[in-house]
Formats: C-alpha cells, structure tokens, sequence
C-alpha cells in the first residue's frame, strides 16, 4: 500500500516527526515484523511498505483515541 | 539464535516462572529447541494442564514457536486448548485464533486483537530486565498470568494488566508535559497493546 493523497502525506510527515524526536538508542519490536530504530522505522515510513503502513497505522490509531477521548476514558477509569 | 523481541519476552517470562516457583505452581518451560509443535501438542495431551502462557511470535490465526514453526494453528490442533486458560503474548492472534480456541468449552483466550509492539532501550540488549522502556510493556503483560496463578479470575487479570498500563500510560502523560522526547512516541505504542488486548471466552476462569 503506497501513501496517495495529502491527508496521507501529512499523516506520513506526523509520523516521520514523531520518530524522529526518539533516542538514537531506542528500538521497536513491530510483532513478527522485527525489530528496527528510529532511522530503520522512518526508512520503511518514506517507502509506504507493509512495516511503515503499520507504524503509521498505530499514529492513526492513537490519534482516534486522543480525539474521541477513549484515551483520557481509559486513563481517569482507573483513578 | 533469538531476535531481540524474543529474547526480551523470555526474560520477562522467567520473572512469570519464578513466582509460580515461589508458589509452588509447577511449570513446564518449554523454550529454544523445545518450543516446537510436537513437543507442545504432547505436552497438552499428556499432561491436562489448565494454563498456557505462549510467549512468542504469532498472527491472527496462528502461534509460533522456536524459529517461527507454527506450534497452534486455528486450521489444526486448536481445540488442544479447549477448556483451558490461555494467554497469548503474541502479535494478533486474539483476533481470529482465540475465538476458535475458546469455541464450544469453558475457557479463556487472553491475546492481543492486533500487533503487540514495545520500544526497548538499545542499551539495555544484553539484560532486558533492567530496561525501563521496555517495563512500561512488559510489566502489565506480565501481570496477566501472575494474576491467574494468584487467584484470580481470568477477568481480574486481564483488567489488573489493563490498570497496570492505564497507570504506565499516566506516567508516561507526565513525562510528556516535562517535555521528555520519548514519551508521546512510547505512549502511542502502548495505547495500541491496551486497546488490543481482549479477553474470549469464559471472563471467570479460575486457575
């Protein structure tokens, strides 16, 4: 799957920023896929293959979750 | 030769296999070389054990085992975990996997709907269980089966690791707001392994 239209390339631009602000000595373990630095990470990002459509799925997915308050609901439900 | 995902997920079940020694829980580890399908499927049979904690590689409909063999397949010999309590550190096979398993029985498939991610401190490679990063994670999975061989019911673990990552992701909000760099990227990791987590079958399975 490769990134097509603006909203994807700003979504890539999120992603690739956020990465890029982790410690040079941080790895992450992506399931089965591996486990890759930052610089590995933001490689498979600008290609758009199967571990950067990933990455980019988790931001996705963590912003749904800032947006409709699943992730402040999950946090104070435990207070 | 094991990857680092895999060497840190068996540092943090050794933790798992000393609080059942301390319990007196016995345990089989089947680990390396022994984590294969043969050795697994007949250390189910033989043995009727109540609890499985599969530490490892997997996907929506399968769990892996040393060198990525399929040692539990949806397809296969899933009904070898009928009526038992399973918890399944492993990428996304609470999707399709757990259902199958707890199908038509009385027990309890603990997995992750999705991938199960952590960041890990390069450093820290060679001793897993004095990296912090990877704590935040591990920890809270950890927690599921030493709940189970406490005492508690299948839905008591799953929500106590549930709490035990709502608290890490509060810290790691904190972190945040102290301008730590690494702290909304390690966030957004874990806020996928709490939101995959899920719980099939029967919610009180007791150990």
């Amino acid at each position: 799957m490769k990134m097509q239209n603006s909203m994807d390339l700003s979504l890539k631009e999120l992603v690739l920023a956020r990465l890029d602000i982790m410690p040079p000595n941080f790895k992450l373990s992506v399931g089965d896929k591996g486990t890759f630095t930052k610089q590995e990470l933001m490689y498979h990002v600008n290609e758009g293959d199967s571990i950067g459509v990933q990455v980019i799925e988790m931001q996705l997915n963590f912003i749904k979750a800032l947006t409709t308050g699943k992730l402040i609901e999950a946090i104070n439900k435990d207070e | 030769m094991y990857d680092d995902c895999t060497e840190y997920l068996s540092a943090y079940a050794s933790l798992v296999l000393k609080e059942a020694k301390k319990l007196g829980v016995p345990t089989k580890d089947l680990s390396e070389e022994s984590a294969n399908k043969k050795e697994v499927e007949k250390f189910i049979t033989k043995t009727n054990t109540k609890l499985f904690f599969a530490n490892g590689h997997g996907n929506d409909n399968q769990l892996c085992g040393h060198k990525n063999e399929v040692i539990i397949s949806g397809d296969e010999n899933a009904d070898l975990l009928k009526n038992k309590i399973i918890y399944a550190r492993a990428c996304s096979a609470g999707a399709s996997l757990g259902k199958k398993a707890v199908q038509n029985g009385d027990g309890c498939f603990i997995g992750y709907a999705h991938l199960f991610s952590f960041w890990m401190d390069g450093k820290w490679s060679a001793a897993p269980l004095k990296d912090k990063t990877a704590a935040f994670y591990l920890e809270p999975s950890n927690e599921i089966v030493i709940a189970l061989i406490n005492g508690k019911s299948s839905r008591e673990a799953h929500e106590k690791s549930k709490k035990m990552m709502a608290k890490n992701m509060k810290k790691l909000l904190r972190l945040e707001e102290k301008q730590e760099p690494s702290a909304m990227g390690m966030l957004q990791v874990l806020w996928n392994n709490y939101e995959g987590q899920v719980l099939h079958g029967n919610k009180e399975a007791y150990f």
